[in-house]
């Protein structure tokens, strides 16, 4: 028998005329690892919600169809009971850790207390769990300490210890750093060989080609296409749903590589033709014009939260021109460097420079018609009501008027395509959508500087875009663009400056494309190279390739 | 980041006693307080409590809470001073005004009362772990909602300092002057408390979701992951207590 089956399931949230889900049916077998793709407003979260019972129980609405797990029917029965037998773990490893418990032992035990599992059995599955996650050496510890991967483990631990036939992961590894994701990605590839049933939402395509035996194609709330990887990420209109093919079939797209007999085209290495011959064409040229922008200098910079421990060592750099990619793991000191540039903090020792003037002196209520910094989190940010008076917040305290001020706000907003919501409460926005309102209320106050911390997190692949188009337009108005990111191909479509932090420290500053052919410095740094750029180093060849458009042809020998 | 409480980690013969002793001693130490009217005994009480603050170690972290109550503290003497029914006895007078030696005393008696009831709470919050508290009420048959509401109760005061700073930031960032002095800190924080309260709701939310996937509501029978260790001297503890209790009852009807 099946472990899930769905049979035409429709459901809309209360308050809202449209369906999230609209006539979905499938089944998965046990043992099976099924993707879920499609843009952001496509439905999957939901659908993982509907599959763990919170939809209908905890979100109420409006539902039709069946939905069964095994043989238990999902709106007949009580969460708890149905979430014995389906595991979820969702985006925000922080918001997964009860906070009721303080070592990361107590944390997996809490749901096995509440489905009062006798206390030997208990300490044998937190073990078994904690193995299986390689979390053992955590498990004194508190949850709230760790980093965002070790939190993400110890989520998927607590749930995988109540032993579900099912474990759903609804993209577990969008809010972290490529080290927490290739961790969380690690032990999702040992529960799958161990025969764990996975569904699993996803924005890493490049991940689902690897493990997934089928993929759910969604948009709008319906199911578009139940099938195999190759045919889901062969499809021609894979872009009209916002879905970006992983890169191997990007490539081969590229390169016109469709299979004849199945008209399929190659997701992974191994499936690649082993003889091709292909030429390169680097752009040499910056896509940019070249512009005047602001310009900071930073001398001898040092700054720590405590004292002898400085998380700033010394740096020394000129940041001006064409936007600026900072990349480097979490704990480098980049989200501490740039709030030095915005003087939300005060550097223990050195000086920065805005344009010659002393900058490391003023407030950063001072700054503010100066610099614009898009927080990381913008829960961290946002405050007002709707989202019209959080876009006019910054504009009216740097002294615009309210006209002036409403105009603006528009303008972004229609920028970054939230002008429709924009006498909505920003809480009943996604992710995606409040990182977008944070960003509009940035750039309505029409900085010289604008720094993004991780603007693509949580974003798909129109979200993306959006953002390069943005920034693509900051330069070209001559603003000075600084960007944090964790995303390499984002950083190799974008930029064409790079600079590798580790540690408080520069280990290299330079043109992009020479950044990813420092290997010793990318490895120091733990930053891996784009998929783009891995791929042709796999296939054989020496350049540094960072984009589709240079790839130019090939030519197979006796295909 | 760690779990952010107010419990502050020693080694103490005061963090070893048991949660529910320390409760009960809560208890008897305040309503005692309330019950006997005589300066000397609850002056006595209090210093009795300070002395376990002593040897658990946190009396430093008390001082700030009775700090804060000090602004309560000042209005009960203004109060009391000038305006108590049975004023008769002129203690001092600040210009026009006189203190009374009647609403003098009884505004001490206040004072101490309430300074007393602050440090016994805090021998129990600092010295006690909040989950150690919470499953100790749980194992008595506490509803495991009303556990979880107390030990985010527990939690509430340091979550709410840690996302003003955050949202401090986010309106320093965005040109609210929030730095110099005392009054421009005044009108800053106002506008903060909008905020700070819509965020620790989403919190909520999202966190009661993570709740409901680990079965929290589940009816029946739960178990417990740590076998409650029997505190050596809880019931001879508890029994003193009791036994002080019942004295002060006593003499209170009796005198």
């Amino acid at each position: 028998m099946s472990v899930l089956r769905l049979e035409n399931l429709k459901y809309k949230y209360p308050a809202s005329s449209r369906f999230a889900l609209n006539d979905i049916s499938f089944t998965v077998e046990k043992g099976e690892f099924v993707g879920i793709v499609g843009m952001n407003t496509a439905g999957k979260t939901t659908l993982c919600y509907a599959l763990s019972g919170l939809v209908p129980h905890f979100f109420k609405g409006a539902y039709g169809g069946d939905v069964y797990i095994g043989d238990m029917d999902v709106l007949t029965h009580e969460i708890s009971e149905i979430t014995a037998n389906v595991g979820l773990v969702f985006e925000n490893p922080f918001s997964q850790m009860t906070g009721a418990k303080f070592t990361v032992y107590d944390e997996i035990a809490f749901g096995l207390e509440n489905q009062g599992i006798p206390r030997d059995v208990m300490h044998e599955r937190i073990r078994e769990s904690m193995r299986l996650l390689d979390i053992e050496e955590l498990q004194e510890k508190n949850p709230f300490s760790l980093s965002g991967g070790q939190m993400q483990r110890v989520a998927i631990a607590s749930v995988i210890a109540m032993k579900p036939d099912v474990l759903i992961l609804d993209e577990p590894t969008s809010q972290l750093d490529p080290e927490g994701t290739e961790e969380v990605f690690h032990v999702i590839e040992k529960l799958a060989q161990e025969g764990m049933t996975i569904i699993m939402a996803e924005q890493k395509m490049e991940k689902l080609a690897e493990y997934a035996d089928r993929i759910l194609l969604m948009h709008n709330g319906k199911l578009i296409e139940d099938g195999t990887p190759e045919e889901i990420f062969s499809r021609d209109d894979l872009n009209d749903f916002g879905v970006e093919p992983p890169v191997y079939a990007k490539i081969a797209r590229t390169l016109g590589m469709r299979d004849d007999a199945t008209g399929l085209y190659p997701i992974s290495l191994t499936q690649m033709p082993a003889n091709l011959d292909i030429q390169f064409a680097p752009e040499v040229e910056s896509r940019l014009k070249e512009k005047d922008t602001a310009e900071l200098i930073v001398r001898n910079l040092h700054f720590g939260y405590e004292k002898g421990q400085d998380v700033i060592n010394g740096l020394n750099v000129s940041l001006q021109g064409e936007p600026i990619a900072i990349i480097g793991q979490n704990g480098a000191g980049k989200t501490t460097f740039v709030k030095l540039l915005k003087a939300l903090l005060k550097p223990d020792a050195g000086e920065i420079e805005l344009d010659g003037t002393l900058i490391s002196k003023t407030t950063a209520a001072a700054l503010a018609s100066r610099i614009g910094l898009i927080f990381q989190n913008p829960n961290d940010q946002i405050f007002k009501n709707t989202v019209i008076d959080e876009v006019m917040f910054g504009p009216l305290n740097i002294g615009q008027s309210k006209e002036e001020a409403l105009a603006n706000a528009n303008k972004m907003l229609t920028l970054v395509g939230l002008l429709e919501k924009a006498d909505e409460n920003p809480y009943d926005l996604s992710l995606a959508e409040r990182k977008m309102v944070a960003m509009a209320s940035i750039l309505a106050m029409n900085t010289d500087v604008v720094i993004f911390d991780e603007p693509t997190i949580g974003q798909d692949s129109r979200g993306k875009a959006k953002v390069k188009e943005i920034i693509d337009l900051l330069y070209e108005q001559g603003k000075l663009v600084i960007c944090i990111l964790h995303d390499m191909d984002f950083v190799a479509e974008t930029f064409g400056r790079t600079i590798i932090f580790s540690n408080g420290k520069m280990l290299f500053d330079g043109l992009t494309r020479t950044a990813f052919a420092q290997e010793e410095a990318l490895r120091i740094a733990r930053v891996e190279q784009p998929h783009i750029t891995k791929l042709v180093r796999s296939l054989g060849y020496e350049q540094i390739v960072l984009k589709e458009s240079e790839f130019l042809a090939r030519s197979t020998a006796g295909n | 980041m760690n779990n952010m409480t107010l419990y502050v980690q020693r080694d103490s013969p005061v963090h070893r006693v048991d949660p529910l002793t320390k409760l009960l001693f809560v208890f008897i130490s305040i309503a005692s307080t309330y019950l006997v009217s005589d300066h000397l005994v609850v002056l006595g009480i209090l210093l009795f409590t300070f002395a376990i603050l002593l040897t658990g170690k946190v009396f430093k972290s008390i001082l700030p809470v009775i700090g804060v109550s000090f602004l309560l503290i000042a209005s009960i003497i203004i109060v009391q001073g000038f305006f108590h029914p049975d004023r008769t006895t002129v203690l001092f007078e600040v210009g026009p005004f006189s203190i009374y030696k009647e609403g003098f005393s009884i505004a001490f008696l206040i004072t101490l009362r309430v300074v007393n009831m602050v440090s016994a709470f805090g021998v129990l919050i600092l010295t006690t772990k909040p989950d150690d508290l919470v499953e100790a009420l749980l194992q008595k048959g506490l509803s495991p909602r009303f556990g979880y509401v107390l030990l985010s109760v527990l939690q509430i005061i340091p979550q709410m300092v840690a996302l003003t700073g955050k949202i401090t930031d986010a309106q320093r960032a965005r040109g609210m002057e929030t730095e110099g002095g005392l009054w421009m800190r005044f009108k800053s924080f106002l506008p903060l408390l909008g905020p700070v309260v819509l965020n620790s709701l989403t919190e909520t939310r999202e966190r009661s979701i993570a709740l409901e996937i680990r079965g929290f509501n589940r009816k029946g029978k739960r178990t417990f992951l740590n076998e409650t260790e029997d505190y050596r001297y809880g019931i001879p503890l508890r029994i003193a207590l009791v036994a002080f209790f019942i004295t002060v009852i006593v003499w209170r009807v009796i005198s």
